[in-house]
């Protein structure tokens, strides 16, 4: 009973602490001066080394969900709405969740590791003494980083994943380029890419932030830089679902579809 | 510093390239929307929209040439549907065209159709409202085929029924098809009819062949029937024999008056072939002449032998044997 009560308010604890984590970041990110230089290299390492991972993962769901959907629609005889329902699931939901859960595991870790070694090693402190802002130099960057980033990513993991699914139309059925393309602009609305590509934001903004807590919150020594990097992805990753769940709701709420 | 130069490169080439994507996306989802073309608005009434939304395609002769801009209730039984159309297509809607709502499909998306119109009217133009129809919607189409249904179940009963009595050899039919009796008669019957029809296309045969055989140009009946010149000759031989028997008639009547004339008139041929009394004063006469020619012989055989005229009937005597003996 104890255990419970005790692992309920760790729990909130954590957000209580998170919140405040991100509360400063707000509090940071408007006030000057702006690490410009950083952010571009955070944004580069954080965007463009993913472009491959988020390439291959986006391809191959493409590829993956159009041979997994075909035979049942085949068995309607409504494998002419294929590019439709791909294009609206990918662009809708799977793009967007797959895409941030792989960017995910490779940055949350990265950053949490990176932050908590830097914050085991007292090179936090240090930078702190040497009259640089460390929240500033190393946080707000990397979050803004990811924030930025990930909805450009998930809009090449869209695109490329689109292009997966054409291919197996293509392979197992008789759908020109022209004609997938303009059935997929037919099916798309508005109200399927805009607040996609909105949530995305938040992804990135939640996965730079959980990443950035866990590392600068980092203790126990060495061990503790592989907890931060493990927690930051797991954390991560659960509140990704959480804001999906949100951002759905919300959308659905005023779209009304 | 050179080496952080080129990430930023790489990293404005990635964004551009990103956000390029996701503009394009928006720009033909918009495209699709008529939301970059001149667009103008016109209206259609309807009872029932069947579920039409903001936003639905408008299709002009199946292509695809507008949305649904706002839907409206106008009163209780009306309602107010307006489409944006591109602007190209205003000079080939007329404003004789007809809106109608299908769906796109079994289970598609609403739709409204505009269909051309009959005649030749004037392009549409801006605020027009055009005419509706209402078709039946996939509600009333299954209502439909449910009576259709319940029909055709009805129809298939009866079917059986009587395919059934048929099996079991009932009525006309039923005989025809299960009774072999009746079976091998119509067989017999059909044979027979074979052999007559064989008869009688042998009959044919040889009346054909005889008909060729007549020469139809210069027989008679060829003359008859196909000669026009002796078709006349022969209708005026038939007038003449008209006047003829008309004359003859006349004749006759003339003859049979006179008859009657002679038999009851005073005429002397009436006295002749009718008095016979005068019959025997003739015949009498006839006795007293014979008698006065018999006593007329007499005297010439007298005469002969008188002395007076013997010369002469020598003299005859010897020119006649003279005669003979040249």
């Amino acid at each position: 009973m104890q255990k419970t009560t005790h692992l309920f308010k760790s729990f909130f604890i954590e957000v209580g602490e998170l919140s405040y984590f991100a509360g400063r970041f707000f509090r940071e990110v408007f006030s000057r001066p702006f690490e410009f230089k950083e952010l571009l290299r955070q944004c580069y390492s954080v965007g463009n080394r993913s472009i491959l991972l988020v390439g291959v993962t986006g391809f191959i769901i493409g590829l993956v969900l159009t041979l997994q959907t075909r035979p049942t629609l085949e068995e309607f005889g409504a494998v002419s709405w294929m590019p439709s329902m791909v294009s609206i699931s990918i662009i809708r939901e799977i793009g967007p969740v797959i895409i941030a859960l792989t960017f995910a595991g490779r940055i949350a870790s990265g950053i949490g590791a990176e932050l908590g070694s830097m914050k085991v090693t007292e090179q936090i402190d240090a930078m702190e003494v040497s009259g640089t802002n460390p929240f500033k130099f190393l946080v707000v960057t990397r979050i803004l980083a990811t924030t930025l980033m990930l909805p450009i990513l998930v809009v090449f993991g869209d695109a490329i994943a689109l292009y997966g699914s054409y291919i197996i139309e293509n392979l197992k059925g008789d759908v020109s380029f022209v004609l997938y393309f303009n059935k997929v602009f037919n099916a798309l609305e508005f109200s399927d890419i805009i607040p996609a590509t909105i949530k995305t934001f938040f992804f990135g903004f939640a996965i730079g932030l959980v990443g950035c807590f866990k590392g600068y919150n980092c203790e126990k020594g060495t061990v503790g830089v592989g907890l931060a990097a493990n927690s930051a992805v797991v954390f991560s990753s659960m509140l990704l679902f959480v804001l999906d769940f949100i951002a759905v709701f919300v959308t659905d709420i005023f779209f009304e579809i | 510093m050179k080496k952080t130069s080129k990430e930023t490169f790489n990293l404005g080439l990635f964004v551009i390239i990103g956000m390029a994507i996701f503009i394009a996306a928006i720009y033909f989802i918009g495209e699709q929307k008529n939301m970059f073309d001149k667009t103008f608005t016109i209206s259609a009434n309807f009872n029932n929209v069947n579920g039409l939304m903001q936003g639905n395609n408008v299709r002009y002769s199946g292509i695809n040439v507008g949305t649904v801009k706002n839907i409206n209730m106008i009163n209780d039984s009306t309602i107010n549907v307006e489409l944006v159309i591109n602007e190209k297509m205003v000079k080939h809607i007329k404003k004789d065209a007809i809106a109608t709502i299908g769906s796109d499909g079994l289970v598609g998306n609403m739709i409204v159709n505009i269909i051309p119109g009959e005649g030749s009217a004037q392009p549409i133009s801006q605020g027009d409202i055009i005419e509706s129809y209402t078709k039946i919607g996939t509600g009333e189409m299954l209502n439909t085929l449910n009576t259709t249904n319940e029909n055709a179940a009805l129809l298939t009963s009866k079917l059986l029924d009587i395919v059934n009595s048929i099996n079991k050899g009932k009525g006309t039919l039923g005989m025809l098809i299960k009774d072999t009796l009746v079976a091998g008669d119509v067989k017999l019957t059909l044979e027979n009819l074979k052999h007559a029809s064989l008869e009688a296309n042998n009959t044919m045969l040889g009346l054909n062949a005889l008909i060729h055989k007549i020469d139809m140009d210069n027989s008679v009946a060829g003359v008859l029937l196909n000669d026009t010149t002796e078709a006349n000759k022969v209708r005026h031989i038939i007038s003449n024999l008209e006047t003829s028997s008309l004359e003859i008639k006349k004749v006759i009547t003339n003859l049979n008056e006179t008859i009657t004339n002679i038999k009851e008139g005073e005429g002397a041929i009436n006295y002749l072939s009718n008095d016979p009394e005068f019959a025997k004063q003739i015949e009498e006469s006839l006795k007293n002449i014979n008698e006065g020619t018999k006593k007329f012989d007499e005297n010439m055989e007298a005469l002969k032998h008188n002395f007076l005229f013997r010369g002469y009937f020598k003299k005859l005597e010897k020119e006649e044997k003279r005669a003979e003996k040249k």
